[in-house]
């Protein structure tokens, strides 16, 4: 399937951009928009998570299709735990797991969600400290 | 007999801290866990509390071998939020940073591997080219490594005399076609070391989300310089090289042929470059915004993500290295290899723990 293609198989309103498309979306379809992803043969590029200013995050998750990049982007509530993809994309297991690492986000669904980058014991959320604050 | 083999994280195999547990049934690999980490220096939340011009020598300190890459990507992220065009040559300039850096890093790569395979000649040849391309680096940015040439908007410094890379490039190329690329592909020492070995399906490379030489060795056909071209690589001719044994043989082989491409691409932009300016002038911040950026660094796609406030710093900056998307992949390379192939497996990747780390 080409980057089109897959947009219309996932539907929904997509946006054009200099780096690509994007979608808005709730974070409970991103499972079914990553089994698509993978019937294209997308690959898989990042997880980036962004701090709002008021107890909230957002989550994107992207997606790159013969150079096209596919973009499906949520904003999540402080706490609310996310649908884990690692089952579809093995290559998403690090992303998460330093997505965790760095804004304590909750994956579901996953057997564990071990430490990637922080040491076993160090509380997750280590890009939301404050200068000085210990891990 | 099943057994369990640690591997570093300090071990003499490895140039940086890293671990792979490996499991064993007698000599046959079944099973491996990874642990990264041990180089985590928090980039990315300093990032968030710098101006953008002290980021971009920060970034550039990602990776000690591709650093002109994480500059330029941060750099075009900046120029992508704030609508903000780069000078002809200062784009041009850039390339042959960007395709100096790529020969820089197979040709250390080429000589890791080569002495791994156990080929010390090529070792010590691909290190006397390798050393030539630094002289060129240091002949164009006045650095050897972290080359500080790039600034938002275009780069710091002029290539007045392009006679040193040129002739860097034209030894580079001999040497690769003449000698490396039918060695690699025609020596029944390196074909019996490699071929077969480490195998990566292309089944497995699209799950894992490998990039580069790793994903072009396992029959993906991706290049970012030709796919989505950014600077004026759309107005370059070059092949991307593409096999499909998807094991150590194919990675070694495509890196080769890279080099040659790597070469071509430099010619051509030197031959093409335009007069005029450099950069747009003095830039300390940009509009309120947010961009992702992906570019072809050496190892792969490397994506950056960067949101701004409006402010010279910015609110958050996110690298995915093209490593830190390779090395998982070890885990499906392994197995049903004996455990004597594991180093060379792993330097096939050509991983980079620091860049992975951040």
């Amino acid at each position: 399937m080409t980057a089109e293609e897959t947009r219309l198989e996932i539907g929904g309103v997509w946006t054009e951009r200099a780096d690509g498309w994007w979608l808005q979306t709730s974070a409970t379809s991103v499972q079914e928009i990553a089994r698509t992803m993978l019937k294209a043969e997308a690959h898989f590029v990042a997880i980036v998570a962004l701090p709002e200013p008021v107890n909230a995050m957002q989550l994107s998750w992207h997606w790159d299709i013969g150079g096209t990049q596919l973009s499906a982007v949520s904003l999540l509530a402080e706490g609310v735990a996310v649908p884990s993809i690692v089952d579809i994309y093995p290559g998403a297991d690090w992303a998460e797991r330093e997505t965790r690492d760095y804004y304590a986000v909750t994956f579901e669904g996953r057997d564990d969600t071990p430490s990637l980058m922080l040491r076993d014991g160090d509380r997750p959320g280590a890009l939301l400290r404050k200068i000085g604050e210990k891990l | 007999m099943s057994y369990s083999i640690p591997i570093g994280p300090y071990h003499i195999a490895l140039e940086e801290p890293y671990k792979i547990q490996v499991e064993c049934e007698g000599e046959n690999v079944v099973g491996a866990t990874l642990k990264v980490g041990f180089n985590f220096r928090g980039i990315e939340w300093l990032a968030e509390r710098k101006n953008i011009t002290q980021c971009i020598a920060l970034l550039e300190r990602v990776c000690g071998i591709c650093s002109n890459v994480h500059s330029m990507c941060l750099c075009m992220t900046l120029e992508r939020i704030g609508k903000i065009e780069v000078p002809e040559r200062g784009q041009h300039i850039r390339m042959v940073m960007a395709e100096l850096e790529r020969l820089h890093s197979h040709l250390l790569w080429a000589g890791v591997a080569a002495e791994l395979i156990g080929f010390e000649t090529v070792f010590m040849q691909m290190f006397r080219l390798r050393e030539s391309v630094m002289d060129a680096l240091e002949a164009v940015s006045g650095n050897r490594v972290n080359y500080s040439m790039n600034r938002i908007g275009g780069v710091n410094r002029d290539i007045q005399d392009d006679s040193k890379v040129r002739e860097v490039v034209r030894a580079i190329r001999a040497v690769t076609e003449g000698t490396l690329i039918p060695l690699l592909t025609t020596d029944q020492t390196v074909i019996a070391r490699c071929q077969g070995v480490g195998v990566l399906t292309r089944k497995d490379a699209i799950v894992y989300g490998v990039v580069g030489p790793v994903a072009r060795a396992s029959g993906i056909d991706t290049d970012l310089r030709r796919d989505q071209p950014y600077l004026a690589y759309g107005k370059v001719d070059f092949s991307v090289p593409v096999q499909t044994g998807g094991d150590v043989l194919a990675r070694v082989v495509v890196r080769a042929l890279e080099i040659v491409e790597s070469c071509k691409i430099i010619d051509q932009v030197l031959d093409r470059m335009p007069q005029g300016p450099i950069h747009t002038g003095e830039i300390y911040s940009v509009p309120a915004g947010d961009a992702t950026v992906r570019i072809e660094a050496p190892r792969g796609e490397v994506f950056y993500y960067l949101a701004s406030n409006g402010s010279d710093t910015p609110a958050r900056v996110k690298v995915r290295t093209p490593s830190f998307a390779n090395i998982p992949s070890v885990i499906a390379m392994v197995r049903n290899n004996t455990i004597a192939d594991v180093p060379l497996i792993q330097a096939a990747l050509d991983p980079c723990y620091s860049c992975t780390d951040r």
